[in-house]
Formats: structure tokens, C-alpha cells, sequence
């Protein structure tokens, strides 16, 4: 080999090496998988594995041109970072400790976005930050402005606006990350247990950035995919449990159920749908023994019964969620509750607007705009707005100001969802003990769906009080 | 484009086929008077909001037998991407909530039913809101989330000209919808073969390029990734190329799909199905140059040479050089021929660098009088021919002419 004849360029998400065959880069590098594309008459791999292969090349004492942009540095103007806690400071020591890749995991309001902040502030290199949603890659850009004083880019949202430090969210950066024309380097997913599903990985997989950290509270996906994290971001290096925290950082809360009744005309209505719902589904069996409702709603309905059948699924989940007792049910609460603040959660954008209207609280939807999001969860903190109400949009890691009480009325089941949600009132403030209220309708799929929540671990050992009806 | 949710395909296990919905006049004859019908409903429509609008095309399609769900969500995206909504009244809606809620935040909470505690009850804070902002309550309340976009209003709907165009943009966007799960695209072109060529590389996609037999090229379309592992990220490209695919001629198309399960399924396309694009066919010709010279040659032989478009491909990795014309000998002897035209700086330096890749190929060069000086020099050892406005037939002859071993 003629020394200097190998090149290592990034193109299009992957690394392109030439002047090496194929077959000893697979040799010195099997985990790389390198593979030869005739197209362009070199050999190809992800982008992810550029750490490995230079220190490889390196160690070979291999002489290569290395054309992949080097990540740039990054100087904070003035940082104003609060003071970590033990846990906070353990959780960056651990990250640095294991060569700068590994995923963070903490409970939902113990602190990770301040451990992320501390890691960019020490790292000092360009750096990558991505999301699940916009609205939280506007609190990340929020969060770095204020803590960092640096204004990060934006690429997301119909904003595209690189910077050597820049906020994005999984969709984006899977679209944009081949782009990519500077390099970072250090890429940071944000609730990370979002990145193995499908083609989002790319993210990570294009991304050629060197260190790499995950946060999340809640790692382990229903599909088994948490494991591919280890390989595109890191193993797990710091884990802190719920129970470890519970009464110290976070407040100790208590979950009350209050089952509710459909009025009379809505049990009515919900009736005949149901029927017809199981009339359809019966006979569908008849022909089909192995008929399933998902078939239908997989398939698309294509004759009128089937899909007058789906919308009367649909009519009596609606009847479930915006039960007008739900309402009464909040009235009280309300009023039991007149002087703290309280967070409600409702089951769909059209529930979420119906508690808005009926009660004119402020309501956190998707199609807020990053002002008017602002405003309401700063109104909330300061006290001007006593109550807000959501949707499933605040489930995740959104900073919520601390509330001492929360209010689901309706919304999947699902341990992730229940835990995020936990989490929103379980911040500390003071010696107070926190409520949530489960709202759920009696002889309803609303009533299984709370069992299903409760079963989770999150659940367990939380003192409980005794359901009681509203009056 | 429609979204995977409106994406409706047929499998085909047994031929392994993907089969994207189409409706055409012989099985759907129906669907002509139906899109006629939901055309008018957005015609009509306007002052509407998007909910409403959507619920009357279901109801047009709730006497329709057999009718997919997708489908009739997939013609609500068409009629909406046809649509102009209002952006008035979104504007303010966040401003007027903000003074609703913040007028409420000091009474909370309002309730139904008074009690010496609780005094304030919604119906007299509505009425308070109501007297300070001068509007009716239900219009308040109207306007307080229309910046959702199920209330958006219809302002304006420029559509389609008709149900045949809405019926046909349909079926061209479930093959694009199928495609945003394939993985590879292999075209064979005949005649068009350059601009298929040209769309792919837009549509930013790589390709390999292969002559099965003379007159035919198979071009294989993929994205940079797709050598590592099978993925459907280039989905949207393939789609985006179709675009142009079907505005040409004389092709075939296979998209290899996404593999579920076992078998590795494919969509079949061709030029013979009777796709129509919505956009304008692009120019034949890449300048007046080079149509004007194809037609003063004519369809005859000159001196023994004809003229033949387009008609060789010359490819070193993703650099493909296809000159614009190939003279070709009774004896068999063939010399390519490239015009040069009015172009920019930047466009000249490219077409240089591709040139010099090629070198060694017999190749005549017609270059535009200004810049025949320094693309002769670049290109070393090409024939060039300097032309002022038009290329003349008898200059070309007279280079081929001079070329050794060819006999007047």
C-alpha cells in the first residue's frame, strides 16, 4: 500500500475509505461492517463508527488522509449552571469515567437537562441535541440560552439554522444528519428511549460524533429494542431508581381513583354503539373465524357496515373521554383544591379544549406557538394561572413548573406514560405530599385502562387512599 | 403527497407484487360522478371549516358499497392540498385565549353550581368576558381555538379542473405513497433515458448504470446508505422521482419493497400505464443550439454519417457524461458530438472536468466562439469546432472530414 494513498471522507451519513480492501478493513473492524460500494469504488460504513475506525487506523499505524471535518470547539461566553447535587454530579463523572458514550438514566424532575448541561459545558466541542418533539427542542434552546448563554441553531420546526451547538428534533435529524456538513462533536438524545424505533436510529447511525449521551427515565422498550442502544449511543453508565429519590428530590404523592358514572343518555348511546361495534365484530367471526377488531382498523374499513362499525368504536370512545360527568367531577376538584395549583390531563386535543372552555384555563396544545407555550407555563409558575390543562403533549420531559396536584381524566395505559406523568407532579417544593387523581368512567374500557396504569411498579408501595365517589 | 396514513396497496403474495390502489374508469366507474361530487363540496365550501368539509366527503362516499376508510382520507388530503385556508383568524386566536384565560385566571374556579365559597360562576364570567371584548359569547368561544387545524376556514379552492385530474392525481400518489417503503428503483429506459437519468440524480438519488442490449439502459436508483443495509429512508426520493419518471417515455419500472416477512416484494410500473403528471413535461433539448442543429441535419445520412440523440452514455462511478449527439459511419465507425452552448462560468468548468474524465473517447466539440479558447486547451486533443450563434452542418462535416482514416 502506498502510504497516504487512503482517504476517510464523510458522505451522506456514512464514511467513505479508499485505498484499504474491503475485506482487512473487515478484518481489523468487525463491528464496523464495512462494505465495498461498487458505485462510487470504495468502501462504506456508518457514520457512527468514526471513533473506531481512526483509533484502528491509528493503531495499525495506518498512514490515511483524514478528510471528516473535525467537530469544532466551543467557548461559553459566561455560564451561570446551578450547583449539582451528589446524584447529578455522580451521573457526569460516570459518563466521563466511560469514555464519553453511555446513556443517563434518572426519574422524570430529578435533573437530567442540568447533568446534559454540565456535560456540554465540560465537553466544549460542537454539539447536537435531539428530541422527541419541537416543544422540547424550544426548552432545550431555552435551557441553553439561559444556563450556557449561548443562542443554539435550530434545525426542525421549517427552521433550518446550523450552529456549532444546535437543537433538533428525531425526525429532523434523521432527515438532515447526512447533511450534516459540520460535524459534532457531541450528540445528546433526549429521551433516548425514543431513538431504536425504525428509521430514527439514523440519527445516530449518520451521526459521526464521538461522544455520545442518552437520557431517559424510562430505557426499556415493550419491543426489546433498548439494547440497540448500547451500540449507537453507549451502555447504560448511571442509573438511578425512582425509590432512591422519592420524599428527597422528588415529593411523596398519594393516587386517589375516582370512578365516575356516564350519565344516562350517554350510558344509552354508549350502549347501542357497543352493540353495534359487537354485532359487526360477530359477524365477521362468522366468516372469518379468525377475525380481530385490529384487522379492522389495520385494513381499513371497506364496506359501509365495516365502516360504520369503526365509527361507532370511535363514537364510544369519545363518550369514554369527554364524559360531561368528567367535568363535574373537575368542578369538584376544583374547588377541593381552590388554592394549589393543578395540572389536568386529558385523554385527546378535543377533551383538553373542552376542560379549557368550560373552566377558561389555559391549555397546552401542539399548535401553541413557542410565545404563547411560554407564556402559559410561566403564568402557571408565577401563580397568574391556578390551573392549566393538557394533553399527551406534556407527558414527556416538558419542564413543568411544580404542582402539587394532577388530574387524569382519561388517556392510555402504559407503564412509560403513567411514570412521565407521575413525574410531572412530583416535584419537590417543601414538606407537601402530592396528589394524583385518576378519573375514570365505571363499566367503561376507561376503567381497564387505569388498572393497567396502576399495576406498574411506579405504583407500588405508594400510599394509596380509598376511592371514593363525588358526591 | 399523502402521508402512510392514506397509503392504500393491495400484496400480491403469490406473484409477490405490491399493488397500489388505482381506480380507472372500467372497475370504478362510479368515481367519477363522486369526485365531481367532493370536488364541489370544497367549491362550495368555502367559509367552512376544514371538520365540516371533511365530514361532508364522507357523507358523499357513505352510500358507496366498497370503499375504503384511507381512501376517502386520501381524497381529503388532495382536496386539501388544493386548498387555501385562512390565516386571519389563527393569527389572533392565541392573542384572544390569552385574554380570555387571563381575565378567568382571577376568578378560578368557575363553577355550575354556586355556593357561599365558590362565587363565580361561569356563565357570569363568559357574560363579563363577553361586555369587555363586545362579542357575542358564541363567537368568542368559536374563535378561541381556531388556529386548530380541523377549524381552520377554506378561503379559497383553486383545485382541480376536474374529476378525471383528481381521480388521476389520486392514483399517482398511491404509487408514491407505496414508495416510501421501497428500497431500490431499477428503470429501463430507452429513448428518454437521459432525463430519467437526470430526475434520479435530482431526486438525489445514486445509480448504476448497465446496457442489456443496445437502445436499452437499466439504471439502478438507491441512496448512499442502501449499500450497507436494506432501509426505505430514500422512500421520499423514489417518490419525488416518479414525479418526473412518468412524464417520460418508453420505460419500464420495478421498485423493490421493504421486505415483510420472507419475500421481498415488488411494485411494477411503466410507461404504458397511463400515468399523467400534473407538472409540465420539461424541454427536450437542453438548448435551441442543439434542437436547431438535429433539425438542419435531418433524418438522412451525410456523407455517409448519421445523427443519432442522445444515443451513448459514457460512466466513470456517479460521473455520467451522455453527449448531446453520436454520429455513426456506414462502416460502423462512431464519433460523439457535444455542443457547448451559452453558459454560465461555473456550468463550463464542471463540463470541462467531465470532459477530461472522458478523454481518449472520439469526441468533436462545438463550443460557442467566446469560450472555444479555453475549453480547447482544457480538453486537449478533442476536435473543436468554434461556432458563433448557430452550428452549421458543414463545419461538422468538415471535421469529419479531416479525421484520420475516414475517406471523403
Amino acid at each position: 500500500m502506498r502510504p497516504g494513498s487512503s482517504i476517510l471522507s464523510f458522505s451522506a451519513g456514512t464514511l467513505l475509505l479508499s485505498g484499504i480492501p474491503c475485506d482487512r478493513l473487515n478484518e481489523w473492524l468487525p463491528r464496523a461492517g464495512c462494505v465495498f460500494d461498487p458505485r462510487a469504488g470504495v468502501c462504506r460504513c456508518d457514520a457512527l463508527h468514526l471513533r473506531q475506525v481512526v483509533a484502528e487506523l491509528e493503531r495499525r499505524r495506518i498512514r490515511f488522509e483524514n478528510q471528516v471535518a473535525v467537530p469544532r470547539e466551543v467557548f461559553w461566553k459566561a455560564e451561570s449552571l446551578c450547583e449539582l447535587r451528589p446524584e447529578q454530579t455522580a451521573a457526569v463523572e460516570a459518563w466521563l469515567q466511560a469514555d464519553r458514550r453511555g446513556c443517563i438514566v434518572m426519574p422524570t424532575g430529578t435533573g437530567k437537562t442540568e447533568v446534559a448541561l454540565r456535560i456540554m459545558q465540560l465537553t466544549r466541542c460542537s454539539t447536537l441535541v435531539v428530541s422527541p418533539i419541537r416543544d422540547l427542542m424550544y426548552q432545550w434552546h431555552r435551557r441553553i440560552l439561559r444556563s450556557l448563554n449561548y443562542d443554539a441553531g435550530i434545525i426542525g420546526d421549517s427552521i433550518h439554522r446550523v450552529q456549532p451547538v444546535s437543537v433538533t428534533t428525531y425526525d429532523s435529524a434523521c432527515i438532515h444528519m447526512p447533511n450534516q456538513r459540520d460535524q459534532f462533536g457531541l450528540i445528546i438524545f433526549d429521551e433516548c428511549h425514543h431513538l431504536p424505533g425504525g428509521i430514527r436510529r439514523d440519527a445516530a447511525r449518520m451521526s459521526a460524533a464521538g461522544a455520545r449521551l442518552g437520557l431517559t427515565a424510562t430505557p426499556e422498550r415493550p419491543d426489546g429494542r433498548h439494547e440497540d442502544l448500547t451500540e449507537l449511543i453507549g451502555p447504560i453508565v448511571y442509573e438511578l431508581s425512582i425509590a432512591a429519590v422519592r420524599g428527597k428530590t422528588l415529593a411523596d404523592y398519594d393516587v386517589v381513583r375516582i370512578p365516575m358514572h356516564l350519565s344516562a343518555s350517554e350510558q344509552r348511546r354508549y350502549d347501542m354503539l357497543a352493540e353495534e361495534v359487537q354485532t359487526y365484530v360477530y359477524q365477521a367471526r362468522q366468516v372469518n373465524p379468525g377475525f380481530t377488531w385490529e384487522q379492522l382498523c389495520m385494513s381499513s374499513a371497506v364496506s359501509g357496515e365495516a365502516r360504520r362499525a369503526l365509527r361507532a368504536f370511535h363514537g364510544k370512545k369519545s363518550i369514554e373521554d369527554r364524559a360531561t360527568e368528567k367535568l363535574r367531577t373537575l368542578e369538584d376538584l376544583f374547588r377541593l383544591h381552590g388554592n394549589e395549583r393543578c395540572i389536568v390531563f386529558a385523554g385527546s386535543n378535543a377533551m383538553a379544549r373542552d376542560v379549557s372552555l368550560r373552566f377558561l384555563i389555559p391549555c397546552l396544545l401542539s399548535q401553541c406557538g413557542k410565545r404563547e407555550w411560554l407564556e402559559i407555563l410561566e403564568g402557571f409558575a408565577s401563580g397568574k394561572y391556578p390551573a392549566i390543562v393538557a394533553n399527551q403533549v406534556l407527558d414527556e420531559g416538558i419542564d413543568v413548573p411544580a404542582a402539587k396536584v394532577a388530574i387524569v381524566i382519561g388517556g392510555l395505559s402504559s407503564s412509560r406514560q403513567a411514570r412521565q406523568r407521575l413525574g410531572r407532579v412530583l416535584r419537590r417544593s417543601g414538606n407537601e405530599r402530592a396528589i394524583l387523581y385518576e378519573v375514570v368512567c365505571a363499566g367503561t374500557s376507561d376503567e381497564s385502562r387505569s388498572r393497567q396504569r396502576r399495576r406498574h411498579e411506579s405504583f407500588q408501595g405508594v400510599r394509596r387512599k380509598r376511592g371514593r365517589s363525588t358526591c | 403527497m399523502l402521508t402512510r396514513d392514506e397509503s392504500i396497496a393491495a400484496v400480491d403474495y403469490h406473484r409477490g407484487l405490491v399493488i397500489p390502489d388505482r381506480l380507472n374508469q372500467r372497475t370504478h366507474a362510479a368515481y367519477k360522478s363522486l369526485a365531481e361530487q367532493i370536488l364541489e363540496v370544497y367549491r362550495r365550501g368555502v367559509g367552512k371549516r376544514r371538520r365540516e368539509l371533511h365530514q361532508e366527503v364522507h357523507r358523499v362516499f357513505a352510500q358507496e358499497p366498497e370503499c375504503p376508510l384511507r381512501r376517502i382520507e386520501a381524497f381529503c388530503k388532495l382536496l386539501d392540498d388544493q386548498s387555501v385556508y385562512a390565516s386571519q383568524e389563527r393569527r389572533s386566536a392565541a392573542a384572544l385565549r390569552r385574554e380570555v384565560f387571563s381575565h378567568a385566571a382571577g376568578l378560578h374556579p368557575l363553577v355550575e353550581r354556586m355556593d357561599s365559597l365558590f362565587e363565580n360562576s361561569a356563565e357570569e364570567v363568559r357574560r363579563q368576558i363577553s361586555q369587555r371584548l363586545q362579542r357575542d359569547w358564541q363567537d368568542i368561544s368559536d374563535s378561541l381555538f381556531a388556529d386548530v387545524i380541523d377549524f381552520h376556514r377554506l378561503e379559497s379552492f383553486p383545485g382541480y379542473a376536474g374529476p378525471r385530474e383528481l381521480l388521476s392525481r389520486y392514483n399517482v400518489a398511491q404509487i408514491q405513497a407505496a414508495l416510501f417503503s421501497a428500497i431500490s428503483i431499477t428503470v429501463r429506459a430507452g429513448a428518454d433515458f437521459k432525463r430519467i437519468l437526470r430526475a434520479g440524480r435530482l431526486a438525489r438519488l445514486m445509480h448504476t448504470i448497465t446496457a442489456p442490449q443496445p437502445g436499452c439502459w437499466q439504471i439502478e436508483l438507491t441512496g448512499p446508505a442502501s449499500v450497507l443495509r436494506e432501509t426505505r429512508r430514500y422512500g421520499v426520493n423514489f417518490a419525488r422521482f416518479l414525479h418526473a419518471l412518468i412524464c417520460c417515455c418508453d420505460w419500464t419500472m420495478e421498485a423493490m419493497m421493504e421486505s415483510r416477512g420472507l419475500r421481498n416484494l415488488r411494485l411494477h410500473l411503466s410507461s404504458r400505464d397511463g400515468l399523467r403528471s400534473h407538472l409540465p413535461p420539461d424541454d427536450k433539448f437542453d438548448s435551441a443550439v442543439e434542437a436547431e442543429f438535429a433539425a438542419k441535419w435531418g433524418e438522412e445520412d451525410r456523407e455517409g454519417w448519421s445523427l443519432r440523440r442522445e444515443a451513448e452514455i459514457l460512466h466513470a462511478g456517479q460521473k455520467t457524461f451522455i453527449p448531446d449527439f453520436v454520429l455513426e459511419h456506414v462502416t460502423g465507425r462512431r464519433v460523439l458530438l457535444e455542443i457547448v452552448g451559452f453558459w454560465t462560468p461555473e456550468y463550463l468548468e464542471q463540463r470541462v472536468r467531465t470532459l477530461q474524465l472522458f478523454r481518449g473517447v472520439p469526441i468533436v466539440l462545438a463550443i460557442q466562439e467566446a469560450n472555444a479558447a479555453r475549453i480547447a486547451q482544457a480538453v486537449a486533443g478533442a476536435d473543436v469546432i468554434a461556432f458563433r450563434k448557430v452550428l452549421q452542418v458543414k463545419s461538422v462535416l468538415e471535421v469529419l472530414r479531416g479525421l484520420p482514416g475516414v475517406s471523403a
